[in-house]
């Protein structure tokens, strides 16, 4: 099987955050950036299913040079190797198009891919989109939030997962090569030990260069990749402090409320949610 | 490019309209100007047009074709994106449900668009550029975002019960079409579908929702959650690791992965009030919390609460609860 599965750096949402100075972005001076958590469990399910059926891990990111941190992080976890489509462009807010685009184009490279893996949602932008589109470039199905693997079988071609939709489950056979976006139900990602920290640094790592691709050939210039050729652009940003109103009932020692408190505790909130808030 | 503005309805499992769809077109009708038509895409759909007309829709696309009963993504990629080559509409919205969420993007591709997902606001630049306003990082922040307008068609998903639904009647006419959905574009083949029926509203729509936490300590006791969610007519929805613990499925989680809620009151109970939740949960209106821990972080963030035992709390307030709502 060879396992590919797609990354992002993101901004620890953590983290403090404040606007910067030009009104429409994060102030990323001193930002912890990490590998998108949710990629975290793609990469896990991709080792795990390596693990059970043999071949190879590639990762795959489109980013600013930091970014190969997190290629980094997914090769000590136990990939194989990376290919980073690098250029300092890639760090601003770029539409998800432009990024499916870039990506399709080199995954479109490897050889005999079978399976993508990749986080159902990237954590700063909140975007769901990407993976998805990476797929409609490729021409090929995907499954959203599948919450189990059930079985893989690889000789013919086909996958089965269970997937949760509203209400419950459903299971569904798809043929391969898909795509997969992974929630956190699926599985524990593993920590990377030191030796294979230090192992990482010598696995494979293909840079490639916006100079090194075929724009015309995907259908959008190289302006577009960047804040000035976006698609939707960011005109405001705000990290608003939500005023809430606080008033919560404590008993007599400032900690819960005990004995006849928790009767007169339950008066006064009904009171005060009909009357202050008038919710009900 | 067209002058109107698209709103694909959003079918549920027992084949209703979703009421996202109402509040988009009623919204999208006060905010974006030009006409504003529906598109239904579905299986066994048609009858539904006379329901979208009431809510302002001037034309309605119907798709109605078998390949595209279960929700299956590819039939509706493959007819949305023909229904727009062909009438380069200005705008496409849908409500951003999970299935708006599975589908969109490719969409979104196919066209060469660009996509805004899971927008809260919406609106017109006065040279005619959609824009919109959204969540980010991990909804502590709000942007406000414009197409470039590149003569493509701007496409973006809306989160529900951003927008109240009012009736205003359109012209309704319905033009049919076929967007020849066979078989052979149907890739994914569902197996097996194990749904539950339940009487309370969806989390994503309702109102009033009731959440617990951890602190439930078990699937029985999340009967507590379930009784105060029915006598407040609300949804019942959970943390991550309250899903985890498996005291409750997966389709009741609320939070970054789970589903973003938006109601008028939320009451958490036993919620410690991590980022990840409160990503799902933060815009609603009212939030009272009920917490044994007085440090819980979810109280620096709650209008109302009760810093006490749940297990305590719970039935006097239940109690109090009925007495009030029966007055």
């Amino acid at each position: 099987m060879k396992i590919v599965v797609f990354i992002t750096q993101t901004q620890d949402t953590e983290a403090r955050i404040k606007v910067d100075s030009s009104g429409n972005s994060i102030d990323t001076e001193g930002m912890k950036w990490i590998m998108n958590p949710y990629d975290e469990f793609a990469v896990e399910e991709a080792i795990k299913t390596k693990e059970a059926y043999g071949g190879e891990v590639v990762l795959i990111t489109a980013g600013p040079q930091r970014a190969s941190q997190a290629l980094l992080q997914g090769l000590a976890m136990g990939a194989d190797s990376a290919v980073h489509v690098s250029d300092e462009a890639l760090g601003e807010t770029v539409d998800s198009l432009v990024i499916s685009k870039l990506v399709a184009s080199e995954l479109g490279k490897i050889e005999g891919v079978d399976l993508i893996f990749t986080g159902m949602k990237i954590i700063d932008e909140e975007s769901v989109q990407v993976g998805i589109q990476i797929a409609e470039e490729l021409g090929i199905p995907h499954l959203a939030l599948v919450s189990k693997v059930i079985n893989v079988k690889p000789d013919e071609k086909k996958l089965v997962c269970q997937k949760e939709i509203d209400g419950g489950s459903v299971s569904v056979e798809v043929p391969l090569p898909a795509l997969i976006t992974c929630p956190d139900a699926m599985n524990e990602p593993r920590y990377a030990s030191v030796p294979n920290i230090m192992k990482a640094k010598r696995k494979p790592m293909k840079t490639v260069s916006l100079d090194d691709v075929d724009f015309g050939s995907l259908g959008i210039g190289r302006d577009a990749v960047g804040k000035s050729g976006a698609k939707i652009k960011t005109v405001s940003l705000e990290v608003p402090e939500v005023e809430r109103k606080l008033r919560i009932i404590k008993g007599s020692d400032e900690t819960t409320v005990k004995g006849d408190e928790i009767a007169e505790s339950a008066k006064e909130l009904v009171k005060l949610l009909r009357d202050d808030a008038k919710v009900i | 490019m067209s002058s109107e503005i698209w709103v694909v309805a959003d079918i549920k499992a027992d084949g209703q309209v979703r009421k996202v769809t109402f509040e988009v077109l009623s919204e999208a009708r006060k905010k974006l100007g030009g006409p504003v038509c529906a598109v239904l895409l579905g299986s066994g759909v048609s009858e539904k047009a006379s329901e979208l007309a009431s809510y302002g829709a001037e034309k309605i696309y119907v798709v109605d074709n078998t390949n595209l009963k279960d929700f299956n993504p590819d039939g509706y990629v493959k007819s949305l994106c023909e229904l727009i080559k062909k009438h380069s509409p200005a705008v496409v919205l849908s409500g951003n449900t999970a299935f708006a969420e599975d589908y969109m993007p490719r969409v979104a591709s196919g066209v060469g668009s660009g996509l805004a997902m899971d927008c809260v606001d919406i609106g017109m630049t006065d040279d005619g550029r959609l824009k919109i306003k959204r969540y980010s990082h991990s909804s502590r922040a709000i942007s406000t975002q414009e197409f470039s307008g590149d003569g493509s068609a701007m496409i973006a998903t809306v989160r529900p019960n951003s927008f109240k639904e009012e009736e205003s009647a359109g012209a309704g006419q319905v033009v049919n079409e076929d967007t020849g959905v066979t078989d052979a574009d149907i890739r994914i083949k569902v197996l097996e579908m194990k749904t539950k029926e339940s009487d309370r509203p969806e989390l994503t729509e309702a109102e009033r929702v009731v959440s617990g936490g951890r602190g439930l300590a078990s699937e029985e006791n999340f009967n507590y959650i379930y009784d105060l969610a029915d006598l407040l007519g609300a949804a019942a929805g959970a943390t991550r690791a309250a899903v985890d613990a498996g005291y409750c499925p997966y389709d009741m989680q609320v939070g970054q992965t789970g589903k973003a809620v938006s109601p008028v009151l939320y009451v958490a109970v036993a919620i410690s009030g991590s980022v990840q939740h409160f990503s799902g949960m933060g815009s609603s209106k009212v939030i009272v919390s009920i917490n044994k821990d007085p440090e819980a972080p979810i109280f620096a963030k709650s209008d109302y609460g009760i810093c006490g035992d749940l297990f305590q709390v719970l039935p006097p307030l239940t109690e109090e609860l009925k007495k009030a709502l029966s007055e």
